[in-house]
């Protein structure tokens, strides 16, 4: 096989992720003005979609300001991790029947590991800044980290018991009869909570928290550096909803329309449920997050891991 | 179906570069772009708007220490897990006794932190047993 | 009150009438603190509140009729629960032993009244544990609230901003730890110092406070406030009476009319006048409705500073039929400068009665909702529940009022105490919490909005007829009927219209139960056709004060928890 092939579908999966990620920026901020009973951007081009262009041109051109009393390599460092990281995840999304970049026989385990390094981005500018708001954001988001990780990767075990493989493509296969959100629905979620933990957003967005800290871990970042936070967030929340479509809800699978269609569809829906989090709920403390993941969701994800093995071995 | 390892890798590291590429041409793309205008407040660390009171290299207490080293133990043991899972289908009723065992043993030691009170790490003042229930009484007064 | 021991047998010292019937003494400056202590501590009823404490700058006074020699008075209000009873406490100084022993170890609230004084005045509160400007820089020169002082920014000489002199004055904002008597660290453990505002999304304006946390757990906390002080006691006495009304509308900015209302309470108490029954009604029916606009903006960014995005934004949109009305009926929104001395500016315009039922049908089931929304969500109640609580004798001893006292469990609203403005006719209920903790704080403060709807529906349906202006000579504009007979009626009218009534000598405390808590109005007539002294007691002030006992050893989210719980408002602290 060539080393174009996988060289055209890189191009095809990246340029739908970072357009989407880009066009995110107006569809949250119509979604939420529209829950909030305003109008949200309307002013550049048709429905305001122009913003985006508009957006990106005003950050490109902002300047490139590194503080001198940061520790300027890391600085510089940090954002560029969490864009890259969470790139380098949908190496193993399928978004149909056979159209992915790479299909490891280790798909999801893949995923957990690249997903997971964007929390260094957020730890790694957090320290860098030399700002005390930056590094409580830091502190918070290792916290963060350390409550929901753990569980996260063993929500998803139950899938993977059921499927018996760790391929993204044998997991979506599998649920051709019945989606696995019906079966693994404790699994589903815990699985949602600790995505939208990682994603660092609404409730969870406590490394950030504006009424707290200020603007938290990037408080002293401007410019593209501050945007591709915002970027790598937005390709975070692409990536989890990929991995609850792809895990939960049979992924291309659906009647008439094609796959991909149905993919995008479903993948679309939990975007949009990711900003309904946002638009609803307060935060929580980082002490109650942590130890609700640890007094609850950690000890309910091993035993929904006990009582799935236990059906599979019954039911055969 | 690509077989060989190095096949089946190929793409991720291209992936990989191309990821990078693509964070680096950001950073880079805004360091042409964007003028530079520096001047003496802005060269100081947000903090408000105050002269800050020190910096933000300090020996600072991080309380949930333990928490984290119980982060790296369990993570450990929840790895453990992933392999059972794949060959679960194979072994069994062996592999779901063993594995009943396994889960059980880190429960225990898992609620012997939960009871030692490693897990309550909050500030003193945040304790989750109070009383949460109350009524809003109303009481009329007469003039 | 009947049974009580009087206070005339509590304290001696030379009596002095008023025209608000507080029972106030002149006392020896040595024997101010034995006194405040019996009354504080040991007196039967005792009078635990230290409700306010301020001075006088008597040197330019003509009418002193019976008062003790005195450049300087230092004014102490207390206040019993018990007896429902204020007692006014007077020292007389003279320039040049402008010092006093402290109160702050009788009264915790003392602390930051004895520094505004020091500030405003420059007497000195001896062994004070830290006897320092408050609300003015520490760079700046003289006492504002001395006679000598300019009151005018254009009697001081151009400002000018220099590098050298903008370093200088950040420098001197840079908290020194030690100065507040603590330490970097312990064993090897550096704190970190970290300031939450001026310039932070979450305090609700230019307020600072100093961290010292440990983690982020706070060890300490040192509010610093004045960078909104616009000197509006100062401004008191430069304008006339009536043009003071519209400054009052900017110390509460969210009460409006409500400061109107603590303010006109306290002229037409030095003026003897009574505002007639319709008067009173349209009054009350326009604070109630600024107690709601006021509670909807507390509530909003009360979610927001939880993280909670949405509710802001529906509140504020109730606000702006809110606003709606006061628009229809008083002209403006945010500060209406609606009430006038004796009454109000104008009658009710046609329709205002179906504007009200439409609103009073309308908030109702949003309330509801909101309820379901913000105060059922159980994050927002894991945030608020058992955070920032305090007891009633705390709240007490801390000058705590209005909602927030409630919120302790202690039910005590001055609309139903000392009625003003006839509220002694509505019915409503006074909502009382258990734990004083932030969600406590929450549920008094959802609940009055409901109360203050009914006290409104009340108004709609029983809005008395007649002149909404007391027939008074004093009031403003003052009545036109009489002039048109003769020259002598037709010059006082000229004169009471151009410079605004002339009131008469005397002093008044009026205190209402304003939106964020007991707002009073001290004010110290001479003779003239402005006031000689403006005391403004806000309820923020000391709210804001009582904060770091609040929040020590809790974390920064609950901080913000506390902050956005207490529903303070910069402008009414800093004045």
């Amino acid at each position: 096989m060539s080393a174009l092939y996988p060289l055209l579908i890189i191009a095809v999966v990246l340029g739908i992720v970072l357009n989407l990620a880009g066009g995110l920026i107006w569809v949250e901020r119509r979604l939420l003005a529209l829950w909030q009973d305003r109008y949200g951007p309307n002013r550049v081009g048709p429905f305001g979609l122009g913003q985006v262009v508009a957006d990106s041109v005003k950050l490109f051109t902002k300047e490139d300001w590194i503080p001198p009393f940061a520790d300027k390599p890391v600085f510089v460092l940090a954002p560029a991790v969490v864009v890259a990281t969470s790139l380098l995840a949908f190496a193993v999304i399928p978004f149909a029947a056979g159209f992915v970049i790479a299909d490891l026989s280790v798909g999801i385990l893949f995923l957990l590991a690249a997903s997971s390094l964007g929390v260094y981005s957020v730890v790694l500018a957090g320290w860098s800044s030399n700002n005390k708001y930056a590094l409580l954001g830091g502190l918070r988001a290792t916290a963060q980290m350390l409550s929901y990780e753990v569980f996260m990767g063993l929500s998803l075990m139950g899938v993977v018991i059921m499927a018996g493989s760790f391929r993204l493509g044998d997991i979506v296969e599998a649920q051709r009869h019945m989606w696995y959100v019906v079966p693994q629905f404790a699994g589903f979620v815990m699985f949602l909570i600790a995505g939208v933990a990682e994603t660092r957003r609404l409730p969870f967005d406590l490394a950030e928290s504006e009424s707290e800290l200020i603007a938290g871990f990037h408080s002293e970042y401007s410019g593209m550096k501050f945007g591709m936070f915002f970027v790598g967030e937005y390709i975070g929340v692409i990536l989890i909803s990929a991995m609850l479509t792809l895990c939960y809800f049979g992924g291309w699978l659906g009647p008439v329309l094609p796959g991909p269609v149905w993919f995008g569809l479903k993948t679309m829906a939990f975007i949009c449920l990711f900003i309904l989090f946002r638009a609803a709920l307060p935060r929580p403390r980082f002490d109650q997050l942590m130890s609700w993941g640890w007094k609850v969701l950690l000890p309910l994800a091993l035993l929904n891991l006990l009582v799935t093995g236990a059906a599979v071995l019954l039911l055969r | 179906m690509p077989t060989s390892a190095a096949e089946n890798y190929f793409p991720v590291l291209l992936q990989i570069l191309i990821a990078m590429a693509v964070a680096g041409g950001m950073v880079g793309g805004s360091f042409f772009l964007g003028h530079k205008v520096r001047n003496r407040i802005k060269d100081m660390p947000y903090e408000s708007g105050m002269v800050p009171t020190g910096d933000a290299r300090g020996r600072f207490s991080v309380k949930f220490y333990l928490v984290g080293m119980l982060f790296i133990l369990f993570d450990i043991e929840a790895i453990f897990l992933y392999p059972w899972v794949v060959v679960f289908h194979e072994l069994k009723m062996l592999a779901f006794i063993e594995m009943v065992l396994f889960i059980v043993f880190v429960l225990a030691g898992f609620f012997y932190i939960w009871k030692k009170g490693v897990l309550n790490w909050a500030a003193e003042g945040n304790d989750e047993g109070k009383d949460a229930v109350r009524i809003l009484s109303h009481d009329q007064h007469a003039a | 009150m009947s049974t009580a021991v009087l206070p005339d047998q509590l304290v001696s010292g030379i009596p002095q009438a008023t025209c608000d019937g507080i029972p106030t003494y002149w006392i020896d400056r040595g024997q101010i603190h034995a006194t405040l202590r019996e009354l504080i501590e040991d007196v039967p009823q005792p009078y635990k509140m230290l409700y306010d404490l301020t001075a006088i700058d008597e040197r330019g006074r003509r009418h002193r009729d019976g008062q003790p020699a005195s450049d300087f008075t230092v004014v102490y209000h207390l206040l019993s629960f018990e007896r429902n009873a204020y007692i006014r406490l007077k020292v007389a100084l003279e320039m040049g032993h402008l010092s006093l022993p402290t109160m702050t170890d009788l009264s915790p609230a003392a602390n930051w009244y004895e520094r505004e004084v020091f500030d405003m005045f420059g007497i000195v509160f001896e062994e004070h544990p830290h006897m320092e400007r408050i609300l003015m820089p520490r760079s700046w020169v003289g006492h504002p609230l001395r006679k000598d002082h300019p009151a005018r920014a254009t009697e001081l000489g151009p400002f000018l901003l220099t590098d050298e002199k903008q370093d200088a004055e950040q420098e001197a904002l840079r908290f020194r730890p030690e100065e507040w008597g603590m330490r970097r660290g312990r064993e090897g453990t550096d704190f970190i110092f970290l300031n939450v505002g001026p310039q932070h999304p979450g305090t609700h304006g230019v307020l600072r406070i100093v961290l010292e946390l440990d983690g982020e757990e706070i060890l300490d906390a040192v509010p610093d406030i004045g960078f909104h002080h616009r000197g509006a006691e100062k401004m008191g006495e430069r304008q006339t009476w009536h043009t003071y009304i519209p400054y009052t509308d900017r110390v509460d900015y969210l009460g409006g009319v409500m400061n109107n209302m603590a303010y006109l309470t306290g002229v037409e108490k030095l003026a003897g006048i009574t505002v007639p029954p319709r008067g009173q009604t349209i009054r009350v029916m326009m604070c109630e409705l600024f107690r709601i606009i006021s509670h909807l903006v507390w509530y909003g960014t009360f979610a927001q500073d939880l993280g909670q995005m949405s509710p802001v934004f529906y509140m504020f949109n109730d606000r702006e039929i809110a606003f709606g009305i006061v628009e229809a009926i008083c002209g403006a929104r945010m500060h209406p400068n609606w009430f006038r001395i004796g009454g109000v500016a104008q009658d009710l315009p046609a329709g205002w009665d179906k504007m009200f039922r439409d609103f009073l049908d309308y908030l109702p089931s949003k309330l509801d909702e909101y309820d379901r929304i913000v105060m059922r969500n159980k994050l927002f109640q894991a945030r608020t529940k058992g955070v920032g609580g305090c007891t009633v004798e705390e709240a007490i001893q801390w000058g705590m009022t209005g909602p927030n006292l409630r919120a302790a469990g202690f039910g005590w609203d001055f609309r139903k105490k000392q009625p003003y403005s006839g509220y002694e006719q509505y019915e409503f209920d006074v909502p009382v919490g258990v734990n004083g903790d932030c969600y406590d704080r929450a549920t008094v403060h959802v609940e009055e909005m409901r109360q203050s709807l009914r006290i409104i529906r009340q108004c709609v349906d029983n809005m008395p007829g007649g002149p909404c202006n007391a027939e008074h000579r004093l009031t403003t504009p003052p009545p036109k009927a009489q002039t048109m007979h003769d020259i002598e009626t037709l010059i006082h009218h000229f004169l009471s219209v151009s410079w605004g009534p002339v009131i008469p000598p005397g002093e008044a405390l009026a205190a209402i139960e304003a939106t964020k808590g007991n707002n009073g109005y001290y004010l110290v007539s001479d003779g003239g056709n402005g006031s000689y002294r403006t005391r403004i007691r806000a309820p923020s002030f000391p709210h804001m004060q009582m904060l770091p006992k609040l929040c020590r050893g809790l974390m920064i989210p609950d901080l913000l928890a506390i902050l956005g719980s207490l529903d303070y408002v910069l402008a009414d602290i800093d004045r």
